[in-house]
């Protein structure tokens, strides 16, 4: 069905070259995981199927792609739709149309299908991935993982014959995840070929049959997903890649430090306008100071708005924070907290990283800028923008920021969403450094590895209120794992199953046809 | 969910009316409120004019935008027809000022931000089919119906770092000030709007095909009444023009 033969590339405005001599062949009906360190290349593997590289990402390209009887490297891109679909990265990017309904029908308006022949794709495609609710709906007001469903309806209605999928799962979270699983399997099951890049593993095993590993733009491994897992989780480690079971995390902070006394919460209500039930409802609350808490819970359960209305961004949010006996409102934490946004773009705003810094000190101080860098590893690019940085390096200078401005509490909003192995630990090497400086630190988070990484609290929240807030003890552990659901404690045994009840449903269709 | 101005909602819209009628009212209003091309003998319908907005903006839902900016207008309105003759020198000339700005330039916006606010793309796609627009002029015009909305999403997430950090609009430098917004919504601008194009274009857009619409759209009672109401002041020029009235 594909066929990548002898591919080299490099974008046009980097000399590193992102691919050097790969090649594929992928059968019908094979659903393929690429997987490997970020900047390994398999996003631009994605790019040459979808046919997005060379027409719309420029840059120098040997060698052929084929997709079915298509050349997609001559093709133009609108042809190419008609085969291969793409869902990607970002919700918030991905949508043409500003309400659901359209924007599943925009690729078969696109095609010029007749309109009666589009309603009845649009309702089978609503049916079959789940979001007949969501039809409709302006996408303004979805959640990360109702958009990720809707965007797979919108390339489902197309009904092409290959699927690409570019880290679809880096802003969801589990319930999310396995909703996408759902989708997946149904895919498979109507024999579409399917390539997947991904930094989470766990969730694939059961989908995937082959795994195709690259490390600096050259495939590495390439082999069946039984062969894979055969590896364990220590060899995938040493690759550089996320653990295919999260039920072998282990908890490994050693260095707990004594409890350094309390945070104390309370009347934390917040409603959005229009909204009829409050997303935030906490009416006392107590929270360990100077220790890495972890915030959890499902999109949309309120843990954004509890980390805005902890930073006092919202000036209706009437909360108190009490600590040591001084009392806190919303204007005055805004002085002694900070949040490193999710896309750190938006708190970038100086021509270089060390201004970045001294902009956020009471009075500037070049030499203790300089150390602040220094111990974040930013001293060498001190000169440079802060945009032509990596994602890491900008949300270093991010908290080097926070460190500068001398702030107390310090909330993190999805730190290591669609990170991988190597940038997690960077990140949560980081969290810790921060926490032995006597920081309190606030994480938002669904990456249970960066969890057991480096918290040692755990706040969880649903519908806006608190239900559980305990210390990551042995026990702690044990709730952790339970509340993050069935896929944690999952073992080979119930993935074979579920591969079996695959494999059934395949040959009854096999059988039938 | 945090939901901004220009963000629509087709969950609960009200009054529906055509794309094609919005954009009528439009440019009547850029052409006899902004540029006050009207004359003299026909000046009552500039004020009728300049409420077709706010009744639109009520009948679309957005009631607090509405009665606020009607205040405003009306506050300024009674400013210059009762104390303005009244004053002179520098107070008379800030009053003209704040008087023409806001009274020339409010009901414009406000036609923008509901044209903006009610209408989907898919409706807008349609209408501009319809009108036998090119696509080539269709879609950017279109992307730009998703684009404002996400910036102004963009720009509220930077205010809120800009507000973390200490820095703001109170003291120091203005023109920095402007810098620190702008460099940071300009790279996500840029990002996302990249982002968007790909995606748009993995679905097919730009085919050599006739694309089709699933959106109906079409003219009913509301749209006849504004249309009349828009096409007054063209018949009063006209016949002004030929010498009738």
């Amino acid at each position: 069905m594909i066929e990548i033969k002898n591919v080299s590339f490099s974008y046009s405005n980097s000399k590193a070259v992102s691919l050097s001599d790969v090649s594929l062949h992928i059968q019908k009906g094979e659903a393929v995981l690429l997987c490997g360190e970020s900047g390994c290349g398999k996003t631009t593997v994605t790019r040459l199927i979808n046919g997005l590289i060379p027409h719309y990402y420029e840059g120098e390209m040997f060698g052929s792609v084929r997709v079915g009887e298509l050349d997609v490297s001559k093709a133009e891109l609108y042809e190419t739709a008609r085969v291969v679909g793409s869902v990607f990265q970002n919700p918030r990017s991905q949508f043409f149309c500003v309400d659901t309904t359209s924007e599943i029908a925009f690729g078969c308006e696109n095609m010029g299908l007749p309109e009666d022949e589009i309603g009845q794709r649009i309702a089978r495609a609503a049916e079959e991935m789940d979001v007949i609710a969501l039809l409709r709906r302006s996408i303004f007001k979805l959640s990360g993982g109702e958009k990720q469903r809707v965007a797979c309806a919108s390339v489902s209605a197309l009904q092409p014959e290959v699927l690409v999928l570019d880290e679809p799962t880096s802003n969801l979270d589990m319930a999310a995840i396995e909703k996408l699983w759902e989708v997946l399997l149904l895919w498979k099951k109507q024999g579409k070929t399917i390539i997947i890049a991904e930094h989470r593993l766990h969730w694939l095993m059961d989908i995937c049959d082959r795994v195709v590993y690259m490390s600096r733009g050259k495939v590495e491994t390439d082999c069946s997903m039984r062969e894979f897992i055969l590896k364990g989780d220590n060899r995938l480690t040493e690759m550089g890649l996320r653990p295919l079971y999260l039920k072998n995390f282990a908890h490994m902070n050693g260095s707990r430090k004594e409890h350094g006394g309390s945070i104390f919460l309370s009347d934390f209500f917040f409603c959005y306008k229009q909204a009829k039930t409050p997303a935030l409802d906490i009416r006392q609350l107590e929270l360990p100071k100077g220790k890495i808490v972890a915030i959890i819970g499902y999109n949309g359960s309120g843990k954004s708005t509890f980390a805005r209305c902890l930073c006092g961004l919202e000036k209706r949010c009437r909360g108190i924070l009490n600590e040591a006996g001084k009392e806190k409102k919303a204007k005055q934490r805004l002085k002694c907290c900070y949040m490193v946004m999710q896309d750190v773009n938006h708190q970038l705003f100086t021509e270089s990283v060390l201004d970045e810094v001294l902009l956020s000190m009471k009075e500037p101080d070049e030499a203790a800028a300089v150390k602040i860098l220094d111990s974040l590893n930013l001293l060498p690019m001190k000169e440079l923008h802060p945009m032509s940085l990596s994602g890491g390096q900008k949300q270093r200078v991010a908290i080097a920021s926070a460190v500068a401005s001398c702030k107390e509490v310090i909330v993190f909003d999805e730190p290591t969403s669609g990170l991988d192995l190597r940038h997690m630990k960077e990140v949560s090497e980081n969290l810790k450094q921060l926490s032995e400086q006597g920081k309190s630190l606030f994480i938002i988070t669904h990456d249970l590895e960066l969890i057991f990484e480096c918290c040692t609290h755990i706040l969880h929240l649903e519908n806006g209120k608190v239900i559980g807030n305990y210390p990551l003890d042995f026990e702690g552990c044990k709730r952790l794992k339970l509340s993050f659901g069935s896929t944690v404690e999952t073992d080979f045994i119930d993935v074979r199953k579920k591969a079996n009840f695959t494999f059934n449903c395949r040959l009854q269709r096999a059988n039938k046809t | 969910m945090r939901q901004s101005i220009l963000q629509s909602d087709v969950d609960a819209r009200g009054l529906v009316i055509d794309p094609r009628t919005k954009l009528l009212l439009l440019i009547t209003m850029a052409v006899f409120v902004l540029g006050s091309v009207g004359i003299a003998q026909l000046s009552f319908i500039n004020p009728v004019l300049c409420l077709i907005p706010f009744c639109l903006l009520l009948l679309s839902r957005r009631i607090k935008v509405a009665v606020v900016s009607l205040l405003i207008y009306a506050l300024i309105y009674l400013v210059t027809m009762l104390v303005m003759p009244h004053t002179t020198g520098l107070i008379n000339f800030l009053l003209l000022g704040t008087s023409v700005v806001v009274m020339r330039l409010l009901p414009g916006i406000l036609t923008g931000m509901y044209v903006l606010s009610s209408t989907t793309v898919s409706e807008f796609t349609a209408a501009m089919q319809r009108m036998h627009i090119t696509e080539k002029l269709t879609i950017p015009l279109s992307v730009m119906f998703r684009f404002f909305p996400t910036v102004a999403d963009e720009f509220s997430s930077i205010n809120d770092a800009m507000l973390m950090r200490g820095v703001s609009f109170g003291g120091g430098n203005v023109g920095k000030m402007l810098e620190y917004r702008l460099v940071p919504l300009m790279t996500c601008s840029v990002k996302i709007g990249e982002e968007l194009s790909a995606a748009a274009l993995t679905r097919g857009l730009g085919g050599s095909v006739r694309r089709t619409n699933v959106c109906r759209i079409g003219f009913h009672l509301a749209d006849a009444v504004v249309i009349t109401l828009c096409a007054a002041p063209y018949a009063g020029l006209l016949l002004s023009r030929c010498g009738v009235l």
